[in-house]
């Protein structure tokens, strides 16, 4: 890998970066100073939460009352706020190559001694410091809430679910990595990886609802990114990371080798 | 003599859609070799097989003797590109730019300083505020930095104003007495006839000629206009290089095609009183290359006579 082009590649993300990073860790904070209020009118929740359709629980992921720990950071932080913010960050990051390709950037910086390999490993390597910096924004910004208020969650469990949440993040980058070197179109690659994250999203919430499309939910990622377990229970969901680690690393293992092989048109 | 570019036999086809086809060419060291061809023509197709951005069909070129799909980083090593649009990180300033390509080209920091300066850049505004002409300036100065061995050019000029161009130029002269080759695809045909050694004229994917500037423009008709003494004897212009096309007593116009010399000698015998032999303009030539018809040759020379 080239670290000129590594440095490029973070420097240009920075600004991306700092403003996920914000909103996540300024959401994820705020959300958990609530939780004490939600527990003591956990009641009151239950009440509330009797009301809304079980479609509006089901895409939220929402399966008990919100005084679990589990369940209300699952609803409100790693359900909701993560996949938005794992995948924007993602599809924008390993779109960026088809980007250069656009703007002529990629025949310039091809045309020197960088290989095509380093080239796109400093865009990969990008892609994994950025989202696992917004994965420690997301849980700093939640055991920061939680100590604010009184501690109420597990911090090893809750930091632990910053290792699954990443997990996830690759697991969109790589494929999107693949998309944005084949088709070498920025806003065709951003389109079918984002289309696809939606359907995934709503096969988990069909089959959630419809027990006869339960079957579905194995073909989205979603169903593989719980962290309700771990939360409650310490259970760290494996064999889910290593599937989504093993997603995100073909992903880019198919776009190294189809980048190297390529023709970059005009 | 050591040859910096040689294709053989490169083809290039996306799919069903030709690119190039057979293409036989040399660059030999310390020359500039001009590049030509309409729109459409292959001479971007090329020039990427060369960079090695692009993947040949079938022959393959060599730059420096390493393969320039197989070996491109070594090949990028000791070249420099330039094309017609030159692409830019719109983040970053010109001077950002600058040195983050220097950088990969394992140059110094600030090795563009001076030339930015004789170019007139400005180094501090961020490359998607500049003009169409001032981020061609920053490609031209990006090119030209680290004084590369081989320069690849495509169309380097576009949307340079003039003052600028001529500094491109003067450049690109000093780079040649410095001993450095330059591949330059233009659609600048006096820019070409000023600065290259010789061209080679693409046409639908194939290279239909290849030679020196001088002997491009010999090869095709001359009009020369006679005023004689006296009218001349029969048969005194029956050279086979020799047409004449019109004689009125003894004002005559005659076309002549390559060595000048037979018609020179057959004038130095009559008494003449005025010759004034006209020079094809390198655009004519080339438009009949790029037309590809004989006809429209002689239009054109017709056209000179006139």
């Amino acid at each position: 890998m080239n670290p000129t082009a590594l440095r490029l590649e973070l420097r240009r993300s920075r600004t991306l970066l700092i403003w996920l990073g914000v909103v996540t860790a300024a959401y994820a904070g705020f959300i958990t100073v609530f939780y004490t209020n939600v527990v003591e009118n956990a009641e009151a929740f239950e009440d509330v939460l009797k009301l809304y359709p079980k479609e509006l629980m089901a895409a939220f992921g929402i399966e008990a009352n919100f005084a679990d720990p589990g369940v209300f950071l699952g609803g409100y932080v790693f359900n909701f706020l993560w996949p938005l913010i794992a995948a924007s960050a993602a599809i924008v990051l390993a779109t960026r190559v088809a980007a250069d390709a656009d703007r002529g950037f990629l025949d310039i910086a091809l045309s020197t001694p960088i290989a095509r390999l380093s080239y796109l490993s400093g865009s990969i390597v990008t892609q994994v410091v950025g989202i696992a910096m917004l994965a420690v924004a997301m849980v700093g910004a939640i055991l920061f809430g939680d100590l604010v208020i009184e501690p109420n969650f597990q911090t090893v469990s809750v930091m632990l679910s910053a290792l699954h949440a990443v997990a996830f993040g690759l697991a969109v980058a790589g494929p999107t990595t693949w998309l944005a070197v084949v088709l070498l179109d920025r806003g065709r690659a951003a389109g079918i990886a984002a289309g696809v994250l939606v359907l995934m999203y709503l096969l988990n919430v069909i089959g959630a609802l419809a027990p006869d499309f339960e079957a579905l939910t194995a073909l989205s990622a979603f169903h593989y990114f719980s962290l309700k377990d771990l939360i409650n229970n310490g259970t760290y969901p494996v064999v889910d990371s290593i599937v989504f680690v093993v997603v995100g690393a073909a992903g880019w293992a198919l776009a190294l080798v189809a980048f190297r092989q390529r023709d970059l048109a005009a | 003599m050591t040859e910096v570019i040689e294709a053989f036999g490169l083809t290039k086809s996306y799919g069903t859609r030709r690119g190039i086809v057979d293409v036989d060419f040399a660059v030999h060291e310390g020359e500039v070799f001009g590049f030509l061809g309409p729109n459409g023509a292959g001479k971007t197709t090329t020039i990427r097989t060369l960079l090695g951005l692009l993947r040949p069909t079938s022959g393959r070129a060599t730059v420096f003797g390493l393969d320039v799909w197989a070996e491109a980083p070594r090949v990028h090593e000791r070249i420099s590109f330039l094309g017609s649009e030159p692409g830019y990180l719109g983040e970053l300033t010109a001077a950002e730019q600058l040195d983050y390509v220097a950088r990969l080209r394992r140059l110094p920091k600030r090795t563009w300083h001076e030339l930015g300066e004789r170019f007139e850049l400005d180094p501090t505004v961020p490359i998607k505020k500049l003009s169409r002409g001032n981020r061609q300036k920053v490609g031209v100065v990006q090119a030209f930095m680290g004084d590369p061995q081989l320069l690849i050019l495509d169309e380097p000029t576009t949307g340079l104003d003039p003052l600028m161009q001529r500094e491109f130029l003067t450049v690109l002269a000093d780079l040649r007495a410095a001993g450095r080759t330059v591949f330059l695809s233009s659609h600048n045909l006096p820019e070409v006839e000023r600065r290259c050694d010789r061209v080679g004229i693409i046409r639908e994917g194939r290279l239909t000629q290849i030679s020196t500037i001088q002997t491009l423009l010999a090869g095709h008709w001359r009009s020369v206009n006679l005023v004689l003494g006296q009218p001349p004897a029969t048969g005194t212009f029956d050279l086979p290089n020799v047409e004449v096309t019109s004689m009125n007593a003894r004002d005559m116009h005659l076309m002549v095609r390559g060595d000048v010399n037979p018609l020179l000698q057959r004038l130095a015998q009559l008494d003449v009183r005025d010759v004034t032999i006209t020079t094809p303009e390198i655009e004519d030539v080339f438009l009949s290359f790029y037309n590809g018809t004989e006809a429209v040759q002689e239009n054109m020379a017709a056209e000179v006579a006139r």
